[in-house]
């Protein structure tokens, strides 16, 4: 009972990872219609730097305790990349989807090799951090508590972001350029203004994720494009585009990854793979997402 | 359909490409000859690649899933099944992957655009999936060995191994590529051919005029991945291995890449493509370990500003050249 | 001595509702051979819905239509063409980089049953561009064979569009406001070309959805007025103009909106 306990809340600790990039994703892909291939890239840049960002701080006399804001800190500090990104994704934004998704290709390409210039090619780790915050215990049941504090910072910036997104009027803005870009411009959005935010927000969202998950996992150079491969699951499955289908997908990818490891190793990604197929069979829009063609 | 030269300039400059590659063998140090193979392979693979691009309009961001199936196909039948036949190996290889495109495309030709790239990329990657974790079946991360092929039954057992590869094999890859875009030739500029490029521009209009819109787009689909099963079977030859590497997502995106790279509007951009790619990545690799980082930027590059390739900027040349 | 014209089209108490809103409701209608059928009514009356039942896009939820005495309920385009029936839109569709020979060498393709020969010769078959080049001339565009679609103007892929509809030799091409964005010195110019054409390309019927009631009274044989889910009435075109009532319905309720559509 207690490992299956484990297995469930592993699964949901890598949703919440999971749900972070995806968001970002489906920001980007709900409000500019691009779909981010460099999104593992940018996961992979945060859990590089967040690593460099303790180790500093540790170095300088910061208090072990500290990791947990210093990683968050430096995965939001990395969202300055965002506009610069995001300009060079400009010149192609009246072109086929095609180009854009390509260009996209190619920053993982080159994302690929300044990760190895900065950080080499050995993975690297924070060691045993995340035992730092001791583990919470619940009946017999124990988890490390730096993950369940991941879990609670997902949930809050899951439902922030949806507060922001129903609530506030930025957020509507958003939500009617998404609909209908030449509407909102027509009526005074700022779209460029909106794509550079969303897109630094998506990213930002992307490298929180990457900075959180290194206390548990190396980060290796292996994660941009790994990272891509359950990304897409996860909109895939959720419905691109939808934020709902983020949290969705990210349950159901963490879960049957979690489920699918324990039980029959072999099956991890096949087994997400299988239900993509089956989503796609039976619910072509994914569960949240809007019908297509 | 943009401007082309003359049709005899047209036979005339294939023409020369191939005699020239025909002599590099006889010209060139082995280490060149060595690269244009894989260059066959991939300029097979693209040229069916572009069917459903160039001509059809769909973008797969999986196609590397086929070229994977041709390369596992090949190692199973030399070395599970002792067939060593060239021939019989190309043609099982393609077959297998039409079997194989028969329930990805029905299910993907259901969407365009963006969906129609996902969906490929999710049946690339279970796939790929497949042959990473199931080791009994597929050797895992090694993968399964690729025995030497007979050509027309012959062995060539005098040969070693390069020897092999760039004498009888290079020729027979070749004539292969001659015949298959010979093939190719046809097939985009028959009637068949026109019907996809009325899909390609306006579905919904070709419906109008009678253009089973679905079931072209399921034949371009079945067609593409034949020819990348058959580079898939070159590539294995060439290396001895078929790797599930061969699957993975970034593969895909390499046959996208060399595509556009030589020009995906163009019949020959992916011949140009394929051979441009596997140079320039050769070059780079040894002149740089970021050569991946140079890679992106040529991509980059190539998407910002040259969007229609070398091609592209080859007939632009000519255009002018023709006016001076 | 009348003889019977041969009846194409038959619409039996057709209606169509979406849950609770009714957009046509026991809608009667018949098109036969030599007929020039206009479809008219305000916006909101019905005429789309009407004319996705006629073509075969919609399924009635009531009533049957028929296309020479088969169901056509929810065919489709492709089967659509098949069976005889061609569709024009009022907006303008073209394959972009195709050429205008070739936008109609793709209509004479699916009409003659070669699409699927993957291995002929396009470029060598005489028979195929003769053809096209007769749809071509009978639309003035034979001086435009070999130029982009793109690159023509207005009124020229408007006609590339029409065109490409009538190499589908159809007995039955259905023209959904063929002047609209056309200038009005080119309009008459435009139905005339299409009626003669039809003519020759041995179309039987035309049906004609049009706000314009100049060309509506010039070139329809029959009228049919549609409101409000409707028939207002289904008259030639002396008996329709030639009552006020109707005439008040149809164009009265249309004051302080351009008829011209330019």
């Amino acid at each position: 009972m207690t490992s299956f306990f484990d297995v469930l809340l592993g699964g949901v600790f890598h949703a919440s990872v999971l749900f972070l990039v995806a968001a970002g994703l489906q920001l980007v892909f709900g409000v500019q219609r691009i779909v981010n291939l460099a999104c593992g890239s940018f996961y992979a840049l945060g859990a590089y730097f967040g690593i460099t960002a303790v180790n500093w701080s540790t170095a300088h006399g910061a208090p072990a305790w500290s990791f947990l804001p210093v990683l968050v800190l430096s995965g939001v500090l990395l969202g300055a990349i965002g506009p610069v990104i995001e300009r060079l994704l400009r010149t192609v934004y009246k072109r086929d989807e095609a180009f854009q998704l390509l260009l996209t290709f190619a920053l993982v390409l080159m994302f690929q090799d300044v990760l190895r210039f900065f950080w080499g090619a050995t993975p690297q780790q924070l060691g045993n951090l995340s035992m730092s915050y001791g583990k919470l215990a619940i009946g017999e049941v124990s988890f490390p508590t730096y993950n369940v504090l991941v879990m609670a910072a997902s949930i809050a910036i899951a439902v922030s972001l949806g507060l922001f997104l129903q609530r506030t009027r930025y957020g509507r803005i958003l939500r009617a350029t998404a609909e209908n870009r030449e509407m909102a411009e027509a009526l005074g959005a700022d779209v460029r203004g909106i794509y550079a935010s969303v897109f630094t927000l998506g990213t930002v969202l992307g490298t929180v994720g990457g900075a959180l998950v290194v206390p548990t996992a190396a980060a290796s150079l292996d994660m941009p494009v790994e990272l891509v491969v359950e990304a897409f699951a996860v909109v895939v499955i959720g419905g691109l585009g939808s934020m709902r289908g983020a949290v969705a997908g990210a349950l159901v990818v963490g879960l049957t990854r979690a489920l699918a490891i324990s039980f029959y190793a072999e099956l991890e990604v096949l087994a997400i793979y299988v239900i993509v197929i089956a989503v796609l069979i039976a619910r072509p829009a994914g569960l949240f997402g809007k019908p297509v063609e | 359909m943009s401007a082309l030269p003359k049709r005899s300039a047209l036979v005339a400059f294939v023409a020369l490409a191939v005699a020239v590659l025909a002599v590099l063998p006889h010209l060139a140090e082995p280490y060149y000859v060595t690269l244009v193979l894989p260059a066959f392979a991939y300029a097979i693979a693209l040229l069916g690649f572009n069917l459903l691009f160039g001509t059809t309009g769909l973008l797969s961001f999986g196609h590397a899933l086929f070229v994977a199936i041709g390369a596992y196909s090949t190692a199973v039948l030399t070395s599970k099944m002792g067939v060593k036949s060239f021939e019989a190996i190309v043609l099982v290889s393609g077959v297998v992957a039409v079997l194989a495109a028969v329930p990805v495309a029905l299910l993907s030709v259901r969407y365009v655009r963006i969906f129609f790239g996902i969906l490929t990329l999710a049946f690339g990657m279970l796939f790929h999936s497949f042959l990473f974790k199931f080791y009994d079946l597929t050797g895992g991360d090694t993968g399964i060995r690729v025995l030497r092929p007979t050509l027309l039954g012959m062995p060539f057992a005098e040969l070693d191994k390069t020897a092999f590869l760039i004498g009888p094999f290079y020729y027979a890859c070749l004539l292969l590529l001659v015949l298959l875009g010979l093939a190719m030739w046809r097939v985009v500029h028959s009637p068949f051919g026109l019907q996809l490029v009325a899909i390609r521009e306006n579905p919904r209009k070709a419906e109008y005029l009678g253009v089973r819109v679905r079931l072209f787009r399921f034949l371009a689909f079945l067609i593409s991945a034949f020819y990348c099963a058959v580079g898939g079977a070159i590539l294995a030859i060439n290396t001895g291995q078929a790797d599930p590497e061969l699957a993975y997502w970034t593969h895909s995106g390499e046959l996208v890449f060399m595509t556009v790279l030589g020009g995906f509007a163009s019949f020959f951009g992916p011949l140009v493509g394929a051979f441009a790619f596997i140079f320039l990545k050769s070059e780079l690799m040894g002149a740089t370990q970021y050569w991946r980082f140079f890679l992106g930027a040529t991509l980059a590059l190539i998407v910002i500003g040259f969007p229609r390739g070398l091609m592209g900027v080859a007939s632009d040349l000519w255009r002018k050249a023709c006016r001076a | 001595m009348s003889t019977t014209s041969e009846l194409l089209i038959e619409a039996l108490g057709v209606r169509k509702a979406y849950g609770a809103f009714v957009a046509l409701d026991g809608v009667s209608l018949t098109v036969s051979a030599s007929e020039t059928v206009a479809i008219v009514g305000p916006n909101g009356a019905g005429k789309t819905t009407l004319v996705n039942l006629l073509t075969g896009l919609l399924k009635p939820t009531d009533g049957v239509v028929r296309f020479k005495g088969h169901d056509i309920a929810g065919i489709g385009p492709v089967t659509l063409a098949q069976r005889g029936m061609a569709r024009a839109f009022q907006l303008v569709h073209i394959f972009p980089a195709m050429t205008v020979a070739e936008t109609i060498a793709v209509a004479v393709v699916s009409q003659t049953g070669r699409s699927l020969h993957l291995f002929a010769s396009l470029r060598r078959d005489a028979a195929l561009w003769a053809k096209v080049r007769e749809v071509a001339a009978i639309f003035g565009l034979e001086g435009k064979l070999e130029t982009e679609s793109r690159l023509l103007s207005q009124g020229e892929k408007k006609l590339l569009d029409i065109a490409s509809a009538f190499a589908l030799v159809p007995e039955v091409i259905l023209l959904d406001e063929p002047t609209s964005g056309v200038s009005s010195g080119d309009k008459h110019g435009i139905m005339t070309t299409l009626v003669a054409a039809s003519k020759r390309a041995g179309v039987k019927a035309i049906i004609l959805v049009e706000h314009d009631m100049d060309l509506v009274a010039e070139y329809a044989t029959r009228i049919v007025a549609l409101q409000a889910g409707k028939v207002l009435a289904d008259r030639t075109p002396d008996a329709f103009f030639g009552d006020p009532d109707i005439v008040a319905a149809i164009v009265g309720r249309r004051v302080g909106q351009s008829r011209e559509n330019a």
